[in-house]
């Protein structure tokens, strides 16, 4: 039984480990924190597991989880470093697949999301993933008119970062 | 086209990303030790309530009953330890209540709240402690000068209750600093953010 939600687990994670690496990405800026982040992630993800009972989407689910755990849980270990850490090619799996300019426009972007507070940036990232209103403020615990509101702030912010 | 919306375009072009674990790895961490602040709280929280309880293994309690009989205090201290330890147990469950109904798939604000809360469960419960220490102190030095109040003048009477308010108040004031220094290193994040979210509702 044990073994069959294990490999279950493991299945759908694996699957969706996109959306742990992106907020890794936006709530880290080095290798080791990033790796830090997403280990306590998989913790929590596989330490509720057995009580998410399929009745929502895994990737909706995990967001929830992976936000909470960025911005509640996850204590940054003095022992790391502050290094930029996508100039760490040794990190990429390889550079031939991506378009240069759209990981510049990226970089640019998550630059410029490092520099937003914790929640600012959840509420950005639920707005990249294209999240509606009603799933935003029920994943922070705030009101939709709330969500909103706060949502046109982080996007002013977000700009006058990126575009100076 | 707005600016964000050409970088969400991008962004949701983002689907190999350039880091991908295998399902060992992910195996692993699933399996790895949770370093999470609810962690560290809950470890903290059960130290704290043995060391507050440990405190007693440190005097020669009965030296002390000693004393408190020759100042005709046995029964305030038995009643009172009495009423002591039913608090305790009052902030155990509290404290384990708490704690169990934090959860990561709660929204963001309520599993910030239920983490605050099991924190001031054990700050709450230390501040008993505290004041449990005041009194006795008050009602040790009140039933002192009672007893000796034929020998003593009003100057020794005044210096005595002064020493003791002096005493409390260090005690009081260095717990208060710990606890300050503690939490405050502890829950900065935590604080902030549930501070940002927190605004906002008050806000509207």
């Amino acid at each position: 039984m044990q073994k069959d939600l294990e490999a279950e687990f493991l299945s759908d994670f694996e699957k969706n480990q996109n959306i742990a690496h992106k907020i890794c990405r936006m709530y880290t800026t080095d290798k080791e924190a990033h790796n830090d982040l997403f280990q306590e992630i998989t913790i929590q993800l596989w330490k509720n597991y057995s009580k998410f009972r399929g009745d929502a989407k895994f990737s909706t689910w995990m967001y929830r989880v992976a936000l909470n755990t960025a911005i509640s849980l996850y204590r940054k270990s003095t022992k790391s470093i502050k290094t930029d850490h996508f100039s760490d090619v040794a990190f990429r799996i390889s550079s031939t697949e991506y378009d240069d300019t759209e990981e510049k426009q990226l970089e640019a972007l998550y630059k410029a999301i490092h520099q937003l507070n914790d929640i600012d940036k959840a509420l950005i990232f639920l707005y990249l993933e294209d999240k509606n209103f009603h799933e935003i403020a029920e994943t922070l615990g705030i009101s939709n008119v709330n969500a909103r509101v706060k949502m046109n702030r982080a996007k002013e912010k977000l700009k006058s970062i990126l575009n100076p | 086209m707005d600016l964000l919306n050409k970088y969400k375009e991008t962004w949701s072009k983002q689907i190999e990303m350039p880091y991908k674990f295998s399902t060992q790895e992910i195996y692993k961490m699933a399996h790895a030790k949770s370093s999470s602040i609810v962690k560290w709280i809950f470890v903290i929280g059960i130290l704290e309530f043995i060391f507050m309880n440990s405190l007693y293994f440190f005097m020669d309690m009965e030296e002390a009953y000693k004393q408190y009989e020759e100042l005709g205090l046995q029964s305030f201290v038995f009643y009172s330890q009495i009423v002591a330890y039913a608090i305790l147990i009052y902030f155990l469950v509290q404290f384990y209540q708490n704690y169990v109904k934090i959860s990561s798939v709660a929204s963001t604000r309520l599993l910030m709240k239920k983490i605050l809360q099991t924190r001031k469960t054990v700050r709450n419960y230390v501040f008993f402690n505290l004041s449990y220490l005041a009194l006795t102190m008050i009602v040790v030095t009140i039933a002192s000068i009672n007893i000796n109040i034929e020998d003593l003048s009003n100057k020794q009477i005044l210096l005595v209750v002064f020493l003791m308010l002096i005493a409390t108040l260090i005690i009081l004031g260095l717990f208060w600093l710990f606890y300050q220094l503690l939490y405050g290193i502890l829950l900065k994040k935590l604080n902030r953010n549930y501070k940002e979210l927190a605004k906002l509702e008050s806000e509207m």
